[in-house]
């Protein structure tokens, strides 16, 4: 009985030390979200992301899938994203997404947050821009004459 | 009042909301854990794990943050990884494992509605994962 209660109060310690991570961290997704516009301008085009894909891109890396599905979807829809743009947005966030959090959350339990960082926009990088360049991923998205590749609304 | 009153509102009041789901995976793992440590089977299940987490360089208990965190979330893994008392490399690499692929049945969901193959991106991410975990694991040896 002693031990559950003492598990009980170390996993609501652990809690809080979370909720202080997540508390701000949610807050500024909201303000983040308020002052979308400005970062639309830059591009990864070496990775084969433009533009249009830099919002949903951003989001994913900055406030990850869950949390920011919506803003990811509503923009990979809506801006006429290429299918091979999308599969390379998600590709390159499949490896780096919520990097604060997950990173934060993390480092409370004792991990290094500068080699997770480092480590995950490294191989996002690294493996986007080589499946980007690879004749399979091209072949995949060219043997369809006649579609252009867009995704149907 | 101030304009930017509601937006921060929301915010807080999406931090509590998650903190809340949080809670409610965070605790019964935690318990759960601290029991299977109490009874002994930690050792079981370490030596049971032991040769396929030996490829990351992980101790054999760390499999359960990984199944953890793969199949639940993040959260559920942190509640299982913090009472092992793992070093710092074991923690990290659990960490980009994790990072890298985790609450694998929602995720997938979110990435099937962008029109992606959601299969092939599961597989990728589980193979990304499994792949930065072996060079990460390689990588602190050598360098750090």
């Amino acid at each position: 009985m002693e031990i559950i209660l003492v598990a009980l109060k170390d996993s609501l310690a652990l809690t809080v030390k979370l909720l202080c991570i997540i508390l701000p961290l949610s807050i500024s997704y909201e303000f983040l979200k308020h002052r979308q516009s400005a970062i639309e301008k830059k591009h990864f085009a070496f990775l084969g992301i433009s533009g249009k894909g830099f919002v949903p891109l951003v989001t994913g890396i900055i406030i990850g899938l869950t949390y920011g599905a919506g803003v990811i979807i509503y923009s990979i829809r809506t801006s006429n994203t290429s299918k091979k743009e999308a599969f390379l947005i998600l590709l390159f966030l499949s490896i780096c997404h919520a990097i604060i959090e997950d990173t934060l959350i993390f480092v409370v339990i004792g991990a290094n947050g500068l080699v997770l960082i480092g480590f995950r926009f490294a191989l996002a990088i690294i493996l986007t821009y080589l499946i980007y360049r690879s004749r399979l991923f091209n072949a995949q998205f060219d043997c369809f004459p006649g579609k252009d590749g867009r995704i149907e609304q | 009042m101030n304009p930017l009153y509601p937006t921060f509102k929301r915010g807080f009041l999406n931090g509590i909301s998650i903190t809340y789901k949080m809670v409610k995976v965070i605790v019964p793992c935690y318990i759960a854990i601290e029991l299977i440590k109490h009874f002994g089977l930690i050792e079981a299940i370490s030596t049971f794990f032991k040769p396929c987490m030996g490829i990351f360089g992980l101790p054999g208990e760390s499999a359960l943050g990984l199944i953890a965190g793969y199949f639940i979330n993040l959260y559920a893994a942190i509640a299982v990884i913090a009472p092992l008392q793992l070093s710092s490399k074991d923690m990290t690499t659990i960490a980009l494992m994790l990072g890298i692929a985790h609450s694998l049945p929602i995720e997938t969901g979110v990435t099937r509605q962008t029109g992606v193959n959601a299969w092939l991106m599961l597989t990728a991410r589980v193979v990304f994962s499994l792949f930065a975990g072996i060079v990460i694991n390689l990588v602190w040896k050598l360098f750090l």
